[in-house]
């Protein structure tokens, strides 16, 4: 019994590297052989969805690709959901980039997406605007006069020359607004800036990590619903019906977390075992 | 003394006030410039001071190499990847197309160089081919990363008898062509390492949740509890998990808890006994729902942790931010604060 | 601004406000008009209270162990021969959270230069580099060690998120900093940066207003200052009346923002109830 709580004392102070070690070989088995693990939408994931859902055919859709490389497995997956469903609806979508690595992002969804899933036409059905510097100013541009920030979209080509861009002056002129956001700036500040002032109806889908800042404005009704990392881009793509990355991901985040509360709860016993040892000691 | 104190300190005060005032005033000139000028011009100087970074890293990094001080190699490739960056963004276009205008008299030797750089086959090719006319030519689907490659291109369609042009992409659009070259570095060099470095954010949640995430005290037992309800909860696994499970658990805990404020064996373990008992009654009762009683179940706790404590953690810190960057701002605004002039 | 100086000048403001006000107060978007009386209100607050402090008066700020450990972080790298790393968060000057860095890195480098530890600031943003080497240089122009003093001490290392934490491990990893701080705003790559931090040993005391990253900071560094904490920093470490008092004013509006909270829930309930006709939400609510 001794040898065995000092056994775990000494795996309480185990080397880092161990853990990352078993994290990695945890993380890898599932996308494997995924386990088909069920995904249960939750209350904002089905807002957003009924949120698209009453748009009437044909609105207009801005979508604002605020993210980058790192965070692409969290918010990729819900954009190219998103495009799905408004694409599926028959809705023109309009696609804008606070950030400049978002404007390649856009591109890969739209390629996935519009080009090859759809065969939509770029100018009719979407159109990618494009990054342009300026944070909060580009929104404060969108809200005023959009032909301000853009005079010509992402492809060079001039704003007056894209027959879906004919009766866009601001954003008043759209129906929906969603920041698919992975930090500043992104969905806080459309809120601040362009949902509220405005009026526009305003969805989002945002990293974990983020949530908890943007939650207060869910609360509030500022913004209709959040997609809540990749577990609510999974959450949406069984909604619309199209498991994609986000739920081949949850299988393998799910043993994660199993792994990591099996680890606290080990730890913790440990720590007990070690205080209740310094406790007898003295 | 009067350009490095009384200009600046004027400056952030009329520049501070008119922009905290302006958004109270409806004329055009202001809001213009409190929306639009004031935001653009400090991207203005922000694009320039780019500058400054960029050579301030050249030199530091030059330097280590010149002196082979401890790493030096690896400023090799920072300094590459920099050249290489600005190269590929800045000097090279890295897209070119080639529009195939017309075929010609043979049309099979060009359908036959057609199929080498694409995916069609000869007779596709051909076929395509025969699509041609003078409004609208064909464009061969690849593009091509340098001028060389393409001329290359370009010349054996026009050896083989057919009226090609090259189309070198717009400057800007050059970024996010497919297949370009920009494009190539961002999505086979950037994104795999911006992606590999937020990856180990997974390992480094489990060794700081595994080093942290200990029962020492009243609020971190509470960080614990609703850190393991929160990572059960959002994943799929979680609504797995039955809530009469959770509740077995509770039991077993309430005894733990007995048992440290009193240390008596009986009234632990009746205090078990019975939490087990009025469980499984409960449960034979309602016929073990595994999402009944709601609080017991990971998905709707986890949701609840969410929408009412953390929202309220959240936007009392956000309240007291704000408190926080407006004294700040209001001391810069009224001079108290001048550390930007190093005071 | 003495109070002979501040009474004057509210008097002039209060008197052109109100020739403004009965001139049909032109341009004034009308639906704003409580917010710029609480601005009034507010700024009023702080300026009574930098001017009591000013006076002499004792202002009674409770410890905070983060600011105090400041000074044993530093000691401790002295005596370990090992440098100071600064980082002052990821975005640029147009944020208060790196403005306050700035100034808190100006304190921290007035004790680098007292106690002739090498200090080392990776920035992420070309400005924050000038006005990082700006403050250090005062710091250190202050204290009497101008000679100490090396504008490569603020350092560019990248504008992107993650090569910059990817730049500030390797810098950790190198030189094996004994102290660290994280003052500033941060984003995900904050545990990244914390988790190395902790594996190098080094004391590490972080300072953010970000909420999301809060948590990795507590879990990760020896101190967090959470918040207000944060921006209170300066006046804890500079210890001027000035900013003393004006974490004082910050309190006092706290106290009255809650008392506000605490009414208009009572006058929002009466007013559902139908026992007043009075909407607070009606005045509360920005347009």
């Amino acid at each position: 019994m001794k040898k065995l709580a000092d056994l775990v004392i000494k795996l309480g102070y185990v080397d880092r590297r161990w853990i990352f070690l078993i994290i990695a070989v945890v993380v890898m088995y599932p996308l494997f052989k995924p386990l088909g693990l069920p995904i249960r939408p939750t209350e904002s994931s089905q807002e957003v969805f009924n949120t698209i859902e009453a748009l009437p055919q044909g609105s207009k859709v801005l979508l604002s690709c605020d993210y980058g490389p790192s965070t692409k497995p969290e918010i990729h997956p819900m954009a190219v959901g998103v495009l799905r469903h408004l694409f599926e609806k028959g809705h023109q979508v309009y696609v804008t980039c606070l950030w400049p690595d978002g404007q390649f992002m856009a591109r890969d969804a739209l390629d996935q997406v519009a080009e090859n899933e759809y065969g939509l036409n770029y100018g009719e059905d979407y159109v990618l605007l494009g990054f342009r510097p300026g944070n909060e100013a580009v929104i404060k541009g969108i809200v005023s006069d959009i032909r301000k920030m853009y005079t010509i979209d992402s492809r060079a080509i001039p704003i007056g020359d894209i027959p879906m861009m004919k009766d866009i002056k601001n954003i008043s002129d759209f129906d929906l607004l969603f920041s698919a956001s992975a930090g500043y700036p992104g969905t806080v500040e459309w809120v601040q800036l362009a949902a509220d002032p405005t009026g526009i109806t305003m969805s989002s889908g945002v990293t974990s990590i983020q949530v908890n800042e943007v939650m207060p404005y869910v609360d509030a009704g500022q913004i209709k619903g959040i997609l809540a990392g990749m577990p609510g881009a999974a959450e949406y793509e069984k909604l619309i019906g199209k498991p994609g990355i986000g739920t081949s991901g949850m299988d393998a985040q799910s043993i994660a977390h199993i792994v990591i509360v099996m680890f606290i709860i080990f730890g913790n016993i440990a720590f007990y075992l070690e205080r209740q040892r310094s406790k007898k000691t003295f | 003394m009067f350009w490095k104190r009384q200009i600046p300190i004027a400056i952030v005060a009329l520049v501070g006030t008119i922009t905290l005032f302006g958004w109270f005033i409806d004329q055009p000139d202001i809001k213009s410039f409190v929306d639009d000028d004031a935001t653009q011009w400090y991207d203005i100087l922000a694009s320039f001071a780019i500058f400054l970074g960029a050579l301030n890293l050249l030199k530091l990094q030059m330097q280590k190499i010149i002196k082979r001080k401890k790493g030096w190699q690896y400023s090799i490739f920072a300094i590459g990847g920099f050249l290489f960056a600005i190269t590929a963004g800045f000097l090279m276009r890295g897209a070119y197309t080639v529009n195939i205008n017309s075929v010609g008299d043979t049309p099979e030797v060009v359908a036959q160089v057609m199929a080498e750089e694409t995916e069609f086959t000869t007779n596709e090719s051909e076929v395509l081919l025969g699509l041609i006319d003078d409004d609208s030519p064909l464009p061969l689907e690849k593009v091509y990363m340098t001028g060389k490659g393409v001329n290359k291109v370009a010349n054996k369609i026009i050896a083989s008898g057919a009226s090609a042009e090259i189309i070198p992409e717009n400057w800007g659009a050059h970024l996010t062509k497919k297949d370009g070259l920009f494009n190539w570095m961002f999505f086979k060099v950037f994104t795999p390492l911006s992606a590999t470095m937020f990856a180990l954010l997974a390992f480094l949640v489990a060794s700081a949740s595994y080093r942290a995430f200990r029962i020492r005290n009243f609020e971190a037992t509470l960080l614990l509890v609703s850190g393991i309800i929160i990572m059960l909860g959002r994943v799929p696994i979680g609504s797995k998990i039955s809530s009469w499970f959770v509740l077995y658990i509770l039991a077993l805990l309430l005894g733990v808890i007995v048992n440290s404020w009193k240390s008596n064996k009986i009234l632990t373990f009746s205090t078990v006994g019975i939490g087990l008992l009025v469980v499984t009654i409960a449960g034979f009762y309602m016929g073990w729902p595994i999402d009944k009683p709601a609080f017991a179940y990971l998905p709707s706790l986890q949701e609840w942790i969410y929408l009412v404590p953390n929202i309220a953690g959240a936007r009392a810190i956000m309240i007291g931010i704000g408190l926080g960057v407006f004294a700040t701002s209001i001391r810069y605004i009224l001079g108290i604060e001048k550390s930007y002039i190093g005071e | 601004m003495n109070d002979k100086k501040f009474w004057f000048t509210f008097g002039v403001i209060l008197i052109v406000f109100i020739i403004y006000w009965l001139l049909g107060h032109p341009h004034f978007i009308v639906e704003r008009v409580t917010m710029f009386y609480a601005i009034l209100l507010a700024a009023s607050m702080l300026i009574y209270y930098i001017n009591k402090a000013k006076r002499g008066e004792k202002i009674y700020l409770r410890t905070i162990p983060g600011l105090k450990a400041f000074e044993e972080a530093v000691g401790r790298a002295t005596e370990m021969g090992k440098p100071v790393l600064y980082v002052p968060g990821i975005v640029d000057m147009d944020q208060v959270e790196t403005v306050a860095g700035v100034i808190i890195l100006g304190h921290v480098a007035k004790m680098t230069a007292r106690y002739e530890t090498a200090l080392n600031v990776p920035v992420a943003r070309s400005i924050v580099m000038k006005a990082g080497r700006e403050s250090v240089r005062e710091s250190y122009i202050m204290e009497g060690r101008p000679d100490l003093f090396n504008e490569d001490m603020v350092h560019y290392l990248t504008d992107d998120q993650f090569a910059y934490a990817a730049g500030v491990n390797g810098i950790m990893m190198r030189e094996k900093p004994a102290a660290v701080f994280y003052q500033g705003k941060f984003y995900a790559e904050s545990l990244i940066l914390a988790e190395t931090g902790n594996s190098i040993g080094a004391i590490q005391i972080a300072g953010t207003a970000s909420p999301a990253q809060i948590p990795f900071f507590v879990t990760a560094c020896d101190y967090t200052l959470i918040g207000e904490e944060f921006f209170a920093a300066s006046a804890y470490l500079s210890q001027d009346p000035k900013l003393i008092g004006a974490v004082k004013g910050m309190d006092v509006l706290k106290f009255m923002i809650i008392g506000l909270i605490v009414l208009s829930i009572f006058l929002r309930l009466f007013y559902d109830l139908g026992w007043i006709n009075f909407d607070i939400l009606k005045y509360l609510t920005i347009q």
